[in-house]
């Protein structure tokens, strides 16, 4: 495991990994999208509107998934001080950003039709607006902060004091009165969805992963050059 | 999907809105990619 922790072995690696990645991606998507919009049923009470679940619970499940990563390479940048731990965070950091915004955006556009309203301040809409704000707040401090080393250890803390936010989006809807419905696929007593729903549902949430494992292959290999770029040209202007 | 169905238009607009977030971040990431990976072998 070490041995592909390596900079230089991940880039190589992940040259080689990342065509099967994005090919299995667009399957999965393929796959997934026939059975939102083609097989599945509308439903009884909300008709058609139910597919927007299908873009909708995936974008959410893959920002929480994506910030509860972030938290874990920041604890091994800031324990082991690994050189690809914070660079992925770092590099993890928009991807779960874009996919937390379309999770607000398109539980906005459900709710319009099912709730009556675009937005209301319960405990899930709030938690999952404060993980935005963590997202946009984790990504400008790199920007902020000139010192990569100094940047990398004050973006690790912020994201590991920020992790307290996702158990609290999850039970969010247990713990509190929320209009937002309570869990309906993981649950201790089984899923609530009907099977012709709940497939395309869990196909969307694999090619969601699938996509996030291939942008994440693709930052943190451009992210390492980058890095490499800076210390070559800082390297270059002390021997001159 | 019966897009004369009531409501039909916030299902395009939220399958709209992924897919155009969805691709900004690709093309975004992978032009970033390419140029990093072209400029670091430029250099040497």
């Amino acid at each position: 495991m070490q041995k592909y922790a390596n900079p230089h072995v991940f880039v190589k690696l992940a040259s080689v990994v990342l065509p099967y990645v994005w090919a299995l991606t667009a399957i999965l998507f393929a796959i997934g999208l026939y059975g939102a919009l083609v097989t599945s049923p509308p439903d009884y009470q909300q008709g058609e509107t139910v597919r927007i679940m299908y873009v909708h619970v995936p974008a959410s499940w893959l920002a929480l998934m994506i910030y509860s990563l972030m938290a874990v390479f920041s604890a091994i940048a800031l324990i082991f001080r690994h050189p690809l731990a914070d660079a992925a965070a770092k590099s993890a950091a928009p991807i779960g950003a874009v996919f937390c915004f379309l999770a607000l955006f398109t539980g906005s556009v459900w709710g319009k039709p099912m709730w009556g309203t675009w937005w209301v301040w319960d405990a899930r809409l709030t938690s999952m607006f404060v993980l935005m704000l963590l997202y946009l707040g984790y990504m400008a401090i790199w920007r902020a902060i000139d010192d990569p080393h100094r940047a990398a250890s004050i973006a690790a803390i912020v994201a590991l004091v920020g992790a307290i936010n996702v158990p609290i989006v999850k039970y969010s809807v247990d713990w509190w009165n929320t209009l937002h419905q309570p869990a309906s696929v993981f649950r201790m007593s089984g899923s609530t969805i009907d099977k012709s729903m709940l497939w395309p549902l869990l196909v969307m949430a694999l090619a969601y992963t699938m996509l996030f494992v291939a942008l994440l292959l693709v930052a943190l290999r451009g992210e390492i050059a980058l890095r490499k770029l800076r210390s070559k040209r800082l390297a270059e202007v002390r021997s001159k | 999907m019966d897009w004369s169905a009531p409501h039909a238009g916030f299902v395009a607009a939220a399958y709209a809105a992924s897919a155009i977030g969805i691709l900004g971040l690709i093309i975004w990431l992978v032009r970033r990619d390419i140029s990093a990976r072209k400029q670091e072998d430029h250099i040497g």
